[in-house]
């Protein structure tokens, strides 16, 4: 369950930084679109989040296992907080802050896969 | 006297919050895993990175907040230099002492070196809301200024109330 989960993840918040970057080069700000791909991510972080903690158990590992759920408690916080900001600065860096979220979501989401492949 | 606004989030200041944001998420995750899974094992290089969340937490703090809370965020983009500066070099030169890692070791190179920029773009942007505000409540007094700065001359994004 976790594994196709996060690899969509780290694929839609990737596409996400990509879209916010253009956004902010050609100085638009946040739309339907992005905010669409940014609901999916934060979809699939609140499963990944659920099902992850349902699957603990399985990483043997007591610091791994640790580390993987403060990723995935963490995780969620942030496309909430970078789309609320997104959309209440009105400049291109609205669209800066929410490609630095969404850079690390696909950083941090794709260590939370590597840590569950190797017990999983 | 009421003071001027500092208004810190808001154009670059977004981006900052967020980076600082990410990193207090990162920097006290791993702060409090090292502390509950084995704080004897390292327990200086385990109390700087509970330090070193604190502050990334207050800066964050700071830069949403603006106002009054600019000089503390000045102060605490300060200890956060001088944290990541001297942790970092004494981790190349006395790498002894720190049995495991923190947030500053090796100037932050586990978090591609960002530990090391933020604080410098922290104090660059509060340096520029304090001047901006200073320059504000400057044009704010007719008697100190010149003839013609009045208060409909000031910039009005950095003098809305707090």
């Amino acid at each position: 369950m976790i594994e196709p989960v996060a690899y969509a993840v780290v694929a839609l918040a990737t596409g996400l930084f990509v879209l916010a970057v253009v956004y902010a080069v050609r100085d638009k700000l946040i739309d339907d679109v992005l905010l669409v791909i940014a609901a999916f991510v934060e979809l699939g972080l609140v499963i990944m989040l659920v099902a992850g903690l349902f699957g603990l158990g399985q990483i043997e590992d007591a610091t791994e296992r640790l580390t993987f759920a403060a990723y995935l408690v963490s995780l969620p916080v942030i496309p909430i907080g970078t789309v609320l900001l997104a959309i209440k600065e009105k400049s291109r860096w609205a669209m800066g802050s929410l490609a630095v979220g969404a850079f690390a979501v696909a950083v941090m989401a794709a260590r939370c896969l590597q840590i569950w492949m190797s017990y999983a | 006297m009421p003071e001027t606004t500092r208004r810190a989030l808001g154009g670059p200041g977004v981006v900052l919050v967020v980076v600082y944001g990410v990193l207090a998420l990162a920097a006290t995750g791993r702060s409090v895993l090292q502390i509950t899974t084995g704080f004897d094992a390292a327990p200086l290089a385990y109390t700087l990175s509970a330090v070193a969340a604190a502050v990334y937490i207050l800066a964050t703090w700071c830069l949403a907040r603006g106002g009054r809370w600019v000089r503390v965020g000045i102060v605490a983009c300060a200890v956060e230099l001088v944290g990541v500066l001297v942790v970092g070099t004494l981790s190349f030169l006395e790498g002894d002492l720190f049995p495991d890692k923190t947030v500053w070791s090796h100037l932050g190179q586990g978090y591609g070196f960002v530990p090391l920029v933020l604080p410098v773009l922290g104090l660059l942007w509060f340096r520029r809301v304090e001047r901006e505000a200073v320059a504000a409540e400057s044009a704010a007094r007719p008697d100190d200024g010149p003839a013609d700065a009045t208060p409909s001359g000031k910039d009005s994004s950095s003098t809305v109330s707090d």
